[in-house]
């Protein structure tokens, strides 16, 4: 079914429907309108490319990205598509270069994109060669609109976006800068993973406090994330961007957890170690989980701290890539700490691997039934922040927001 | 290949035989039996051990930590029924002397689930240091580096 024949339900905040999982059309639109238009995406950690030459490959939406440190120390991002015949010229997942250089002609790019050199380009003993109104300067790579914010890069296809502080509004701003507070940050590695269902299921997932304190059999035992902790979910303007916050409780037992139907209160750990949680940024909240609409999802699960990376391919699927960090100047403890952290998350995570498999469930569920709906109905039809756990507030605002941009009002 | 050399594979060979025998007929609990109280267990990508990065996708510093991961497995965590069987390499023995072994193989762990064609979740080599005790051998280290560059979509149960 194409794109436009689509409804949205009546109920427009209370539903979404299943084709926004599963149509290759809207699919397409979201690439062009989401992807591709004013949204600031997350391409890489500065840390990860210290030195001047030092790169990363990356996608962002489909689309392959060179993210690398120039002569001057600046970060670019270009596409990684040769002006000339179009191929993905850099294969390495990282490295160092003073140019980029395509195997199959030998078309040479400087680091900000720019076109350096094209073998024969005069021809040879007076043959061939470019035309005359072959300009170099207008056949470099395509550059991408760049900000490095407190040891992250965001880049963007499109260059009149507003900078990312006025973006994501001064609220935002101040969540952001809980944790990316202008320290320099550490690589501790990334875990990869492909999840079968729709990107924007990843997206909901972390904007879904409602789950967290029932799915999460291992959170709540071990009282990490439950519902009767005092929460928050915090929605930007837009009803792009969301953050739940929470605070940590103890091990009990409760009218809550009394609801749970696995709740396991004779659950003891072995080694708690994983579980050696310390107080380490302002406030009393212990997590703050942020969605920045549509590319990525940066975790303060109590110590652990990580970017999860939305790579879609196709409506039914996208690759997940994490990476873990931490603070440059923390202690050898600290980073231990947040290695034994990391247990809970990625695609062996006691936590996270629960999610990668409901995300695949859903998916499972749409496939054959495109005109039901999902309902999103807990805590009302409201868009607003609220401070509590059991609302799906932030999935209705991140929906009511892809309506505008999508042209489904 | 001197006497002891091989009376020294045959051991090895036997110890995996037994580990993948309980990992494939999903005897969990006996997993952490295997390793020695204070030990390390490692899954991890080989990006990660080829850059000398600590992030594991898998990581464990005790025996208690793998008897927590089978409790996860068991009590809390959500998945989809599957099948997990290990094909393991024969063991090249690198070093060995009266204390300990290292000793390296490959491994290759098929996954089924249902209504699906068996698929692969893991391509790896695996790096062990194996220790004589008085219960004869047992894992003091275990590094499972895995080529894989995108899990199909979670690992679930151990390698």
């Amino acid at each position: 079914m194409a794109a436009a024949e689509h409804q949205w339900p009546e109920d427009a905040d209370g539903r979404v429907p299943y084709w926004v999982y599963t149509d290759k059309d809207v699919y397409q639109k979201e690439l062009e309108k989401i992807w591709y238009g004013p949204h600031w995406l997350y391409a890489a950690l500065e840390c990860e490319i210290p030195n001047p030459g030092d790169y990363k490959t990356t996608t962002l939406g489909e689309k392959p990205v060179i993210v690398v440190r120039d002569e001057d120390g600046e970060v670019r991002v270009v596409e990684n598509r040769c002006a000339h015949r179009g191929l993905k010229l850099c294969q390495n997942r990282h490295g160092n270069e003073s140019d980029f250089v395509c195997p199959y002609h030998q078309w040479s790019f400087d680091l900000k994109g720019n076109l350096l050199g094209v073998p024969f380009r005069r021809g040879v003993k007076g043959q061939g060669g470019m035309p005359k109104d072959f300009d170099p300067k207008e056949n470099g790579l395509n550059k991408l609109n760049v900000e490095v914010v407190n040891g992250v890069v965001w880049a963007s296809f499109d260059h009149n976006l507003p900078p990312f502080r006025e973006y994501v509004g001064e609220r935002f701003w101040k969540h952001y800068t809980r944790v990316y507070d202008g320290r320099k940050l550490e690589l501790l590695g990334y875990n990869r993973q492909h999840i079968p269902g729709n990107w924007k299921l990843m997206q909901e997932n972390i904007k879904d406090p409602y789950h967290a304190g029932l799915l999460h059999v291992f959170f709540v035992t071990f009282g990490l994330f439950r519902a009767d902790q005092k929460s928050a979910v915090d929605i930007d303007d837009e009803g792009r961007n969301a953050i739940l916050i929470s605070r940590k409780g103890e091990k009990e037992q409760n009218e809550v957890t009394g609801d749970l139907r696995q709740f396991q209160s004779d659950l003891q750990l072995s080694d708690p170690r994983i579980l050696d949680v310390v107080h380490e940024f302002p406030g009393e909240e212990t997590v703050g989980m942020i969605t920045m609409f549509p590319s990525v999802i940066l975790q303060q699960q109590t110590n652990s701290l990580s970017t999860r990376q939305i790579v879609p391919k196709g409506p039914g699927g996208f690759d997940f890539h994490w990476t873990h960090w931490t603070y440059a100047d923390d202690t050898e403890e600290m980073k231990l700490r947040r290695t034994r952290q990391a247990n809970l998350f990625g695609p062996a995570g006691l936590v996270s691997a629960d999610d990668g498999e409901v995300i695949e469930f859903a998916q499972q569920g749409f496939a054959a039934s495109e005109e039901q709906a999902a309902v999103v109905t807990m805590g009302g039809r409201e868009k607003d922040p609220t401070d509590h756990m059991v609302t799906e507030a932030a999935i209705r605002g991140m929906y009511g927001y892809w309506r505008k941009v999508m042209g489904y009002e | 290949m001197s006497k002891t050399d091989a009376a020294a594979m045959a051991e090895v060979s036997a110890f995996y035989l037994r580990y993948y025998d309980a990992l494939d007929e999903m005897r969990l609990e006996e997993w952490p039996e295997f390793f020695l109280e204070d030990c390390l267990y490692r899954v991890v990508s080989r990006e990660n051990y080829e850059q000398g990065l600590r992030l594991s996708t898998i990581y464990a510093e005790s025996r208690g930590m793998l008897k927590d991961r089978v409790v996860g497995l068991r009590k809390t965590q959500v998945y989809a029924p599957r099948y997990y069987r290990r094909f393991p390499s024969p063991a090249l023995i690198r070093s060995s002397d009266d204390e300990s072994i290292k000793a390296e193989h490959n491994l290759l762990i098929a996954q089924t689930m249902q209504d699906k064609q068996s698929d692969i979740v893991l391509s790896a080599r695996c790096y062990d240091t194996l220790v004589q005790t008085d219960d004869g051998l047992m894992i003091e280290s275990r590094e499972v580096v895995y080529d894989s560059e995108m899990i199909p979509n979670s690992l679930i149960y151990p390698a």
